[in-house]
């Protein structure tokens, strides 16, 4: 067997004609089949790919309403559309599509054909960008989406996408409401925290310091720095293994003798980002819900 | 150094990677990933076991290749290598294993920069066969995955108190031993102990650190 050494090239001439082809078309073979081998396991592994992605973001949504296994799941989209100096929001729910002024004056309101409701988010987007007739990409954008949990007919809570800037970037989290806006639960979706001080946001310990509070709860909230009381510690370790309503009815009590967001020992930044991004959320949806409640 | 030197016995392979030529405590190659990744054993595990395919997988291929390329270009076509079979790890782990991939998803890209990997390859592919490539690999990723669970176990046990996120100690943990600085010093304490071994043994191991021979 012959083998080339590895031994260091001594001769630094320019390599002749020959030499420099067969570098080029080593190259090149080496290329196409990275290439090839890539290619093939894309198409393999793409659709298992956003599959899991689905399936994840679903099962938090239904942990996090704590819905039926018959229960439905409608996406209602929110997308900016800019034209000189008006901006348009638009609202893409399960039954119509909404154009509405800034302040919440209707435009227009189209139903929606069922294929498209049932369709993935690409597929939306481009639906809604040739139904209001956006020219210009760059004046149309995507601007976020909460979920609601449909039980038979009846809406029974609200799951929203938030972010919220972390330690380092985006934190993307995951916050279900009911119908009186009181928050029912947070799971945090993806984030780049430091492991074993900002990434301790995804623990029952911190995430679940936010279930149970109400509107007025959350405008009032802040992040202290006090030690986390035991007793409160065990009791949010509890949400989880226990659906939310009977964790409500046992630790009620509990609730306005901890009225604020106990901080992760040394990650005060990352626990005041989520708290920030929380009430932000819970703020935006409120104001939202009231004009896009008649379009779902 | 001769072209056609006959490979070494297997056992002689598996065991420099584990111990003679550990990458992370004899060679200190890859400390950057071996600190950030191992605040759990889990994750450590995980890490250790996509290195060890990937070493495995990019050692093998490059012992098939080096008699079409020119070595003038074998940096680049070996970069290439580890390339491919990282981005397909990624994949796979990401299509199949997700609930790993979230922990470890950001470390796997990384491999692609990991020096043992691309040493492994100039140091042992160039020289030998396929076969003798596979046990190479074997051994240096086995010593890569060791490491880096020996190193998480002990900055889980002291860092968190549990072993697999399951509770063990019931004493307050050391934020310390979490902390970047604490992984230091746990490779330092572990790399103290491989020398102590060495010692005890009659000091056989190239003081270097070794990965001069392949």
């Amino acid at each position: 067997m012959t083998c080339i050494p590895g031994k260091p090239v001594v001769d630094q001439a320019p390599p002749s004609g020959r030499e420099m082809v067969i570098i080029a078309a080593g190259l090149t073979m080496v290329c196409l089949f990275a290439a090839m081998i890539l290619g093939g396991l894309y198409f393999v592994t793409q659709p298992a790919k956003e599959h899991n992605l689905l399936v994840r973001e679903e099962t938090m949504i239904r942990g996090l309403l704590g819905l039926s296994p018959q229960a439905r799941i409608q996406e209602v989209r929110r997308y900016l559309k800019r034209e000189g100096k008006n901006t348009q929001v638009i609202y893409l729910t399960g039954k119509k599509l909404a154009q509405l002024e800034l302040e919440g004056k209707e435009v227009a309101a189209v139903d929606v054909p069922n294929d498209v409701a049932a369709a993935g988010t690409e597929l939306k987007d481009e639906w809604v960008k040739k139904q209001v007739k956006a020219v210009d990409p760059e004046h149309f954008k995507y601007a976020g989406r909460f979920f609601v949990g449909i039980e038979g007919s009846q809406p029974v809570g609200y799951v929203v996408e938030g972010v919220t800037l972390g330690f380092k970037t985006w934190v993307r989290f995951f916050m279900a409401i009911d119908s009186t806006y009181t928050i029912q639960g947070v799971e945090i979706i993806e984030h780049e925290e430091d492991p074993g001080l900002g990434a301790e946001i995804v623990q029952r310990y911190f995430k679940n310091q936010f279930a149970g509070r109400s509107f007025e709860d959350v405008e009032k909230i802040s992040v202290i720095k006090d030690p986390l009381p035991k007793e409160w510690q065990e009791a949010l370790e509890q949400l989880g293994d226990m659906p939310f309503r009977p964790w409500l009815e046992k630790y009620r009590e509990m609730l306005p003798k901890n009225p604020n967001i106990y901080a992760i020992t040394g990650s005060t930044i990352s626990s005041t980002a989520v708290t920030v991004g929380v009430k932000a959320a819970l703020g935006n949806f409120r104001k939202r819900m009231n004009i896009v409640e008649k379009y779902l | 150094m001769s072209a056609n030197r006959p490979p070494p016995p297997v056992s002689t392979m598996l065991m420099r990677g584990l111990f003679e030529e550990n990458p992370i405590f004899r060679l200190a190659l890859s400390l950057c990933p071996a600190v950030a990744v191992t605040t759990a054993v889990k994750n450590g595990l995980m890490l250790g076991v996509a290195v060890l395919v990937v070493q495995v997988l990019s050692s093998m291929s490059g012992s098939l290749v080096k008699h079409i390329i020119n070595p003038k270009i074998r940096i680049p076509v070996f970069t290439l290598l580890i390339a491919i079979w990282v981005s397909a790890m990624d994949m796979i782990l990401a299509a199949y294993f997700s609930d790993i991939y979230q922990q470890v998803g950001l470390y796997v890209k990384l491999i692609v920069a990991f020096a043992i990997i691309i040493s492994r390859m100039e140091l042992f592919s160039m020289k030998h066969s396929v076969v003798p490539c596979f046990w190479d690999g074997l051994g240096m990723g086995l010593g890569f995955l060791v490491g880096l669970v020996l190193a998480g176990a002990f900055r889980e046990l002291l860092g968190s108190g549990s072993i697999f996120g399951i509770a063990i100690l019931p004493f307050k943990p050391l934020l310390l031993v979490v902390l970047p600085a604490g992984g230091f010093f746990t490779i330092g304490l572990i790399m103290a102990m491989f020398n102590w071994v060495d010692v005890k043994r009659g000091h056989k191991l190239p003081s270097g650190g070794g990965g001069a021979h392949g």
